[in-house]
């Protein structure tokens, strides 16, 4: 499935929250919607959702408008909750219910969750005598009970333990396998690398940046070199101010011209002492503040 | 459909595990039981005291110039004052006053003449109606004395005296007198039944919104199930409750049927025909509906628990308004007046009016279903825009939004 979203505008009173948002994720691979805090992505996932109709734009599967009867969302929301006085299982097997599971599979579902994220033992206890990593956990379930095609997850792993963390990649790249689209909303950059194929980074209610994470990075002017040697202090002479150091010691020597890639990079093999050399690619987080960081 | 009937069991579930409810419902159960249970009670202490002495009771002294008088008028407050240990009082009046002050005497009649005299007392009581009593035996008395001078024998005087004027009522229409207490039994039901299930469902849709449950609820169910569920539910749970508390007193009445006797009240009480009783039914669950909708709406836009007693106070206001205007208009006996009327028709107070009026005056079919037809239409209304704040109200955090920023929300939704 292609799960599209085309300009889509939303205002909340006198306030434009959203400016023709669009983007495009699909089956089988991960998205990361990215933003900064106040940028419109919540309610941009609860547009997708349904929760409440855009003022304008659509929202497309295969190109058609989309049938909320047909298409299962899971989410897990930024602001965590359920009921605290309710025992586990109880409030577990409600939600699913109302995600439109028969009693049986949904008891039958959730208790296959809750013994593959290690919870078992907590079924049928209340859900405040939980620490607030395994409440997560257990929200997590809500998400993902009712196999849903498409699985949206806002900071799933903030307030997560290493261990924790692992564990809910390894549902992350099995929910992936399985031809779900994950969507991910996330501060933590690394993860978004590691998981998204497509991103798409709103600014101010508009996308600043959408595509595939490896052709932005490939499309970014590639006139930095990245060098690693033990003996820096010759080349920084040689250089000047185009060869500045960066925070783990690497140099990094800027180009005059993209083309000067190939001459320079000889140059450097030919009359120093190099250790390793690459072409600088900027890191998402690199991306994120140069298309996120500007006025809000 | 079945997302609401998912959220309505739940809900329901909900209620019935709630050790609070489950805790007065068995506390109201067993207070009726008691209740029921009196004349059972009563008449053991009863026949305990049944030996009392006579010394036991309070004193009145009976005091006269004439011991003729004090001796007659002793006979008659015997039979009359069987509270008291009557005694007739030697010496002054001055010795009187002090048996009473000293607390040996509880009150005294000092007869000046057969029609004339002092009562004295240590403290009046507010409901002390010693006086009266006494005004109509001594009346009875001195006619009694007066015919016995102008010639009629004792036994006629007596016969005279004693006559009594048959009577008969038949009411046409309702008896206000016998169903006066089954009525306002009802209406007071209808009032802490909707006030406090009100207040429940507003809290519950506010407790789900603080706790950010809501958060995942709002994307797994449509608001419509959700206020319709929630609130059915809550209407049952009510209703469970009534039932259990009505139906307990039911059951423990028959038990204790023949030691209430011959009791007016309580046999009207349990003797409502079976047309009030549907009818009740039908303006309590549409009333009930219609309020838990409106709390349901306003819960839903409170952003913390804390504020949620002041935002309802509207609509709590409204309904204490509908239920003192039924209660003044029972208690003056003229549940037809023209604001009673204009009551009965206005869905917010109709449910508590319209019922009244059929209970203790004679309505018209057509106008009981024309009251119900507006209840009816009035009560879906109020669900579906219930419903659109509902969807509005949860998403909404932060400060308590003002009304006409919630209209405008509600418009556009």
């Amino acid at each position: 499935m292609i799960l599209e979203l085309k300009n889509i505008d939303k205002s909340f009173g006198e306030k434009q929250v959203l400016k023709g948002v669009s983007f495009t994720a699909e089956s089988g691979k991960a998205f990361g919607l990215l933003g900064r805090n106040g940028a419109g992505k919540t309610t941009t996932i609860r547009i997708l959702m349904n929760v409440f109709p855009a003022n304008g734009g659509e929202v497309l599967a295969d190109g058609k408008p989309i049938d909320y009867n047909k298409v299962d969302f899971g989410y897990l929301p930024e602001e965590r909750g359920l009921y605290p006085k309710k025992p586990i299982i109880d409030q577990l097997v409600y939600l699913a219910e109302l995600k439109g599971m028969a009693h049986k599979d949904a008891i039958k579902e959730v208790d296959h969750w809750l013994d593959r994220l290690g919870m078992s033992e907590y079924r049928n206890k209340r859900l405040d005598t939980l620490s607030k990593g395994n409440q997560q956990k257990i929200q997590l379930i809500t998400a993902l009970a009712h196999d849903p095609q498409v699985v949206i997850l806002d900071e799933p792993f903030s307030g997560l333990d290493p261990v924790n963390a692992m564990l809910l990649k390894d549902v992350v790249k099995e929910q992936i396998a399985k031809g779900k689209i994950v969507l991910f909303s996330s501060h933590q950059m690394n993860y978004i690398e590691e998981f998204c194929d497509g991103i798409a980074i709103i600014n101010a209610g508009k996308v600043a940046l959408h595509g595939d994470l490896h052709d932005i990075k490939r499309n970014y002017v590639r006139d930095r070199l990245v060098v690693n040697t033990t003996k820096p202090e010759q080349i920084k002479t040689d250089f000047g101010s185009a060869c500045t150091v960066t925070d783990n010691g690497s140099l990094l020597i800027q180009l005059a011209h993209p083309d000067d890639k190939k001459s320079t990079m000889k140059r450097l093999v030919e009359n120093y002492d190099i250790d390793e050399m690459k072409v600088f690619e900027p890191s998402l987080n690199d991306i994120f503040v140069e298309y996120a960081g500007e006025q809000v | 459909m079945k997302q609401f009937g998912t959220i309505l069991k739940f809900e329901l579930k909900g209620y019935l595990k709630n050790k609070i409810f489950v805790g007065i419902t068995l506390f109201l159960v067993i207070a009726i039981a008691v209740a029921m249970f009196i004349p059972n009670i009563a008449s053991i202490f009863k026949s305990e005291d049944g030996e009392a002495d006579a010394a036991d009771l309070p004193v009145m002294l009976v005091h006269a110039e004439d011991g003729e008088l004090s001796a007659l008028v002793k006979q008659y407050f015997d039979e009359v004052f069987s509270e008291y240990n009557v005694k007739v009082a030697d010496g002054t009046v001055e010795n009187v006053k002090e048996e009473i002050t000293s607390g040996s005497a509880e009150c005294a009649f000092v007869m000046d003449s057969a029609d004339s005299y002092t009562y004295y007392v240590d403290n009046l009581s507010m409901y002390d109606s010693n006086t009266d009593i006494a005004n109509s035996v001594l009346q009875e008395v001195y006619r009694v004395t007066a015919m016995v001078q102008y010639g009629i024998t004792p036994e006629q005087a007596g016969n005279i005296m004693s006559a009594q004027i048959e009577s008969r009522t038949t009411a046409l229409g309702k008896d206000q007198m016998q169903n006066f207490f089954y009525t306002y039994i009802l209406i007071f039901a209808l009032y802490m039944v909707i006030l406090l299930y009100g207040q429940m469902v507003a809290t519950n849709v506010a407790a789900e919104k603080s706790s950010r449950a809501m958060e995942v609820l709002i994307t797994s169910a449509k608001p419509i199930s959700m206020m319709f569920g929630k609130v059915l539910a809550s209407c049952f749970a009510g209703l469970i409750q009534l039932v259990a508390v009505f139906g307990s007193a039911l059951v423990f009445y028959n038990i204790n049927k023949s030691s209430w006797g011959d009791n007016m009240i309580i046999e009207s009480i349990f003797n409502i025909p079976v047309a009030l009783f549907v009818y009740m039914l039908v303006f309590f669950i549409l009333g009930f509906l219609m309020y838990a909708f409106m709390f349901g709406a306003i819960g839903s836009t409170a952003s913390k628990l804390e504020d949620i007693n002041t935002s309802v106070m509207p609509v709590t206001f409204l309904f204490i308004i509908a239920f003192i205007v039924v209660m003044t208009s029972m208690a003056s006996g003229n549940v037809d007046n023209t604001l009673m009327k204009v009551c009965s028709y206005v869905p917010f107070t109709s449910p508590m009016a319209m019922f009244t009026r059929i209970c203790m005056s004679t309505v018209a079919p057509y106008e009981i279903a024309a009251s119900i037809a507006v209840l009816v239409g009035t009560t879906v209304g109020v669900g579906f825009i219930a419903a659109k704040i509902y969807r509005v109200g949860v998403l909404l955090y932060g400060t308590t939004p003002k009304i006409g920023a919630i209209i405008k929300a509600v418009r556009k939704a």
